[in-house]
């Protein structure tokens, strides 16, 4: 039997090991997958704020209408992994407050035909073939787009056929990897989504994977490993990431390689647009005090309002 | 100071050439500060000003052996060389702030993104790298082991202290080729190497910073965009102006087009004037190292020809992969390099490629701004002046081309939301070779007009402006041995100095009388004989002299280059030119020193203040059209006119045909006169 296609790492940063380094681990031939998802109430925990109510999504429990995992949804959603080839069910089943159908996409993905939302109560089904490696959001889009904007978006990712690849190139070899889904939050709009005036809103929360410096987990790499670093931007700005004392080679950008990548250090990923890099971790601090800061460039350092720093969008990649 | 002040004085500064060995601020292009590979930074306080009137409070980083480290925003261009071991002391001066005595003064530091094996010692530990407490010091040494445009700025609270101006450009040139940015294929022009670091800020939050009041990152509302530290028309300045103290650098591009005189069927060049096979290479692109270090990404767009993405982050894109682009987007923290050549896409030319009957010309140059102010010439051919309406204000100096450079976010493109201003400056597309001036007017002093006017020398064709040597007659018999003679009139012949005259095939010379109907002669001059002539007999003067006169040509100019291109015929009536095969008239061309004798000494044609140009300094020109330039290195102010006559210049031609046995009437047909000078 192969592994579970998907692994839930709530509240932390992926950290795979590559199966290259794994003794007698072969890539998985395709297989027909099938995950359910409820689309729920939870929260969010956010450094010197009252937990955040947002919606979410949550792996689906032993109870059809979501009701045992009411009030757990996570920030982001479970990462969803899946092999190239595989062929992938996504069902979602819609516990969010009355009067919010659900609007299911990825983007880059081709669906077959069939239904993309579901009212409250009810569940969608959308099947594809993970036809490409690469790095996808999933997302609810109802709502004009306030789902996204409450939490309803997660990491889904196409691993390469040869293990140890975040693409079927050499050069996309990897050591270790970590997924940075990129938000942000304000907390006025998530406590009442359905009647925020959205010309007013303010996001004060920049968040790494749902969290905010220094609640942010440390990326763990050591000096000379390759680290693959998969952003998505499931916020509503364009976003600019800086990392010091390394480059960043850019491989690919919305799961597509790039014919020409290129060495980075500053490098902005469009709202819902992903992109893949892999960092060689150099040897030495390069005077960095601890670690090699990964942080928002656009000065979204802090939290709250009035803002305190540090914080926000920030997290470093430090040894073991 | 009034916008259309500062930008008056656009034309009153003398140009420079790029030094960079000696840190000598050239007027434009990316200046270096003095040292390096070691410098001595302060963090200290200042204040900007805006073109708007306000002044807002910032901190910088800045040099100590300049000017024992006056504040300057942004922070100082540092420049190394690849291989260098580059080491920072920097002094944390914020504890100095007695003009903001409320100011709550931080720890800073330096961070280097794109730099690796930072060492950093002294000072105590932050959250980033090592910081200066106030009033205390930190030290960053590294080596710059690839070249490449890099930021360098706070790695201390960066969500206030790059908002409050704590940053600046970092360039590493290849090692033994300051002439590249990256590898061979990246080669520039080092004399047209551009920094353009933008960066916006929210002077709510700097007055915050000023008086100790709360800094609320979310509150900002950025209010002013700037490119170098200025915002337009600040921007266009040149470095160092006196007016802007704490701001030293514009960011004004300019550039001439493109012109391969080795290959004349360079698709690429223009036509002549602009290139010839006599022309200066330039071929190689101008480098524009663009930084961003503000937080917001934004759409660059380059009016003109587009420009050629070549790296992104101090790190040069694979072979093949570099992209022309007309609109980019440059990321927070980001640098990008471009090469930029200009070449003209259709050559419109007043000369010899006029824009068609019934096309509307191009007013795309116009570029107007606030109170009636243009850089528009006038006139849509480059290096061309025209007429522009009464009351506007022209900034223009010779016909040159002005593209705005800006952010297309186009409230970027304003100071404190009043357009246009901000994140803007212009790039300035001088005519090849220089700028030009055309005749605007002629003046016969020795001579008669034939036909044509000053117009016909304007443009190289077949029209021309023809002067005869000035005739008149002897009322009366001359005897072969007389030696005062009257004439019917002097006019047009010189008022003073020897000349010769024929009468028949006799040559005399006149010693005395000039200007007087009563001529004192020498007889049987230039192996001629001394003869009788009859009464009426027609008196023709040997020579003939006339000039052209220039107006705008700005002080300050250098370079100075006259090309006349003409001939001589041996008609003195009709439109066909008849050929001069033999006894060739001899042509001199001068040009007034005005601070000879002022217009005085350039009113005759033997006036004491016409110098003659260098060599040839003087030719024999037939019935072939003779084109010939002439340079005049280094200041040209002396062949300007200044009071009444500002900006005038004065060219002579003088035609004489006195070396022969047999003198013959002939006509003097100037095609073509300009002059080519490098602008201030």
């Amino acid at each position: 039997m192969r592994k579970n296609a998907y692994r839930r790492i709530p509240q932390t940063l992926a950290l795979v090991v590559a199966a290259s380094l794994v003794i007698g681990v072969t890539a998985a031939s395709p297989a027909n997958q099938t995950i359910n998802l409820c689309a729920t109430t939870g929260t969010v925990s956010l450094p010197g704020h009252d937990p955040v109510p947002i919606w979410g999504f949550v792996l689906k429990g032993a109870e059809a209408d979501c009701s045992d995992v009411a009030d757990t949804a996570t920030l982001p959603g479970p990462e969803l992994r899946f092999d190239e080839g595989d062929v992938v069910t996504l069902s979602v089943t819609n516990a969010l407050p009355d009067d919010h159908t659900i609007s299911i996409d990825v983007p880059g993905l081709h669906f077959e035909p069939g239904p993309t939302d579901a009212d409250v109560g009810s569940t969608v089904s959308r099947t594809f073939t993970a036809s490409a490696p690469g790095t996808y959001l999933y997302e609810s889009v109802g709502d004009g787009e306030r789902q996204t904007a409450m939490g309803l978006y997660g990491a889904l990712i196409v691993r390469s056929a040869t293990s140890g690849q975040a693409y079927d190139t050499s050069a996309s070899a990897y050591d270790v990897e970590a997924r940075l889904v990129l938000s942000a939050i304000d907390p006025a709009f998530n406590a009442d989504p359905d009647h925020f005036d959205m010309r007013t809103y303010l996001a004060t929360y920049w968040l790494i994977n749902g969290k905010s410096y220094p609640d942010t987990d440390v990326i763990h790499a050591s000096a000379g490993q390759k680290l693959l670093l998969r952003y998505l931007n499931a916020g509503h700005d364009n976003t600019t990431m800086a990392l010091l004392g390394m480059d960043e080679n850019v491989l690919a950008r919305d799961a597509h390689l790039l014919p020409n990548a290129f060495d980075a250090h500053a490098e902005t990923i469009p709202a819902g647009a992903t992109e893949d890099v892999i960092a060689t971790v150099p040897s030495g601090s390069s005077g960095l005090t601890h670690g090699f800061p990964l942080y928002n460039r656009q000065l979204h350092l802090g939290n709250g309002a009035p803002s305190a720093s540090p914080g926000g969008m920030m997290t470093f990649i430090q040894a073991p | 100071m009034t916008m259309l002040k500062r930008t008056g004085l656009l034309v009153t500064v003398a140009a420079l050439l790029w030094a960079p060995a000696t840190g000598q601020a050239a007027k434009t292009g990316m200046v270096c500060t003095p040292g390096g590979p070691t410098f001595n930074l302060v963090a200290n306080t200042g204040d900007i000003e805006t073109p708007d009137g306000n002044s807002v409070f910032l901190w910088s980083y800045a040099n100590q052996s300049v000017n024992t480290g006056h504040f300057q925003a942004p922070g100082p261009v540092l420049c190394v060389n690849e291989g260098d071991t580059v080491t920072i002391h920097l002094h944390n001066g914020l504890d100095s702030h007695a003009s903001a005595p409320n100011m709550v003064p931080e720890n800073v530091s330096i961070v280097f993104p794109g730099q690796s094996q930072v060492d950093a010692s002294g000072g105590s530990e932050g959250l980033f790298t090592r910081e200066a407490a106030p009033g205390g010091d930190v030290t960053y040494t590294f080596v710059a082991s690839r070249p490449g445009t890099y930021v360098y700025e706070s790695g201390s609270d960066p969500s206030k202290q790059l908002e409050m101006g704590l940053y600046g450009a970092l360039v590493v040139r290849p090692s033994s080729h300051a002439d590249w940015a990256y590898g061979s294929a990246t080669q520039f022009d080092p004399s047209r190497e551009y920094l353009i670091l933008l960066n916006e800020l929210d002077p709510d939050l700097h007055h915050a910073v000023e008086t100790g009041g709360l800094y609320d990152i979310t509150k900002l509302h950025n209010r002013y965009f700037a490119v170098n530290g200025r915002e337009f028309p600040d921007s266009v300045q040149d470095n160092g102006v006196s007016w802007l103290p704490n701001q030293p650098y514009g960011s004004l591009v300019r550039l001439q087009p493109y012109c391969n005189p080795s290959n004349m069927s360079d698709p690429l060049n223009p036509p002549p004037p602009a290139c010839t096979p006599a022309s200066p290479a330039n071929t190689q692109p101008a480098l524009i190292r663009m930084i961003n270090v503000g937080d917001l990404n934004h759409p660059y767009h380059p009016h003109g020809n587009h420009l050629r993405q070549i790296a992104q982050d101090g790190r040069a894109f694979a072979s093949g992969a570099s992209s022309e682009r007309f609109g980019e987007t440059i990321g927070s923290g980001q640098t990008e390099d471009f090469l930029l050549t200009w070449t003209d896409q259709d050559f419109w030319n007043a000369t010899t490629n006029q824009f068609p009957n019934g096309v509307a010309l191009t007013d795309y140059r116009n570029l107007t701004f606030k109170d009636d102010n243009t850089f528009y010439s006038g006139s849509a051919y480059l290096g061309r002046k025209g007429t522009l309406p009464t009351g506007v204000v022209q900034q223009n100096v010779c016909g040159e081309w002005y593209f705005p450079w800006h952010s297309h976010a186009l409230n970027e493109f304003a100071n404190f939301d009043e357009g246009f201003g901000g994140m803007a400056t212009l790039m300035r597309v001088d005519p090849g070779g220089g700028c030009y001036a055309f005749p605007s007017s002629t003046t016969i002093p020795g001579g008669v007009l034939k036909s044509g006017s000053y117009t016909d020398l304007g443009i190289d064709d077949t029209k021309s402006y023809q002067v005869n040597p000035k005739t008149t007659t002897r009322p009366n018999a001359t005897t072969a041995g007389q030696t005062s003679i009257t004439v019917a009139s002097a006019s047009g012949f010189p008022a003073s100095g020897n000349y010769f005259i024929r009468i028949d095939n006799e040559v005399l010379q006149v010693t005395g009388g000039q200007g007087t109907t009563t001529w004192t002669v020498q007889r049987g001059q230039l192996g001629t004989t001394g003869a009788a002539h009859l009464s009426g007999a027609v008196i023709t003067a040997l020579a003939n002299d006339w000039y052209a006169g220039f107006t705008s040509v700005p002080t300050g100019s250098q370079n100075l280059k006259v090309t006349y291109k003409g001939k001589n015929c041996a008609n003195t009536t009709g439109t066909t030119c008849t050929l001069i095969a033999s006894n060739l008239p001899q042509q001199t061309v001068k040009i007034c020193n005005w601070t000879i004798a002022g217009a005085t000494g350039c009113s005759t044609a033997t006036s004491s203040g016409w110098v003659t140009l260098p060599a040839p300094q003087s030719q024999p020109v037939g019935s072939t059209d003779v084109s010939t330039t002439w340079t005049l290195p280094g200041s040209a102010n002396a062949y300007i006119g200044t009071g009444s006559n500002k900006g005038q210049v004065r060219v002579l031609v003088h035609t004489q045909r006195w070396t022969a046995s047999s003198p013959t009437p002939f006509s003097t047909w100037g095609n073509f006169m300009q002059l080519v000078y490098d602008a201030p």
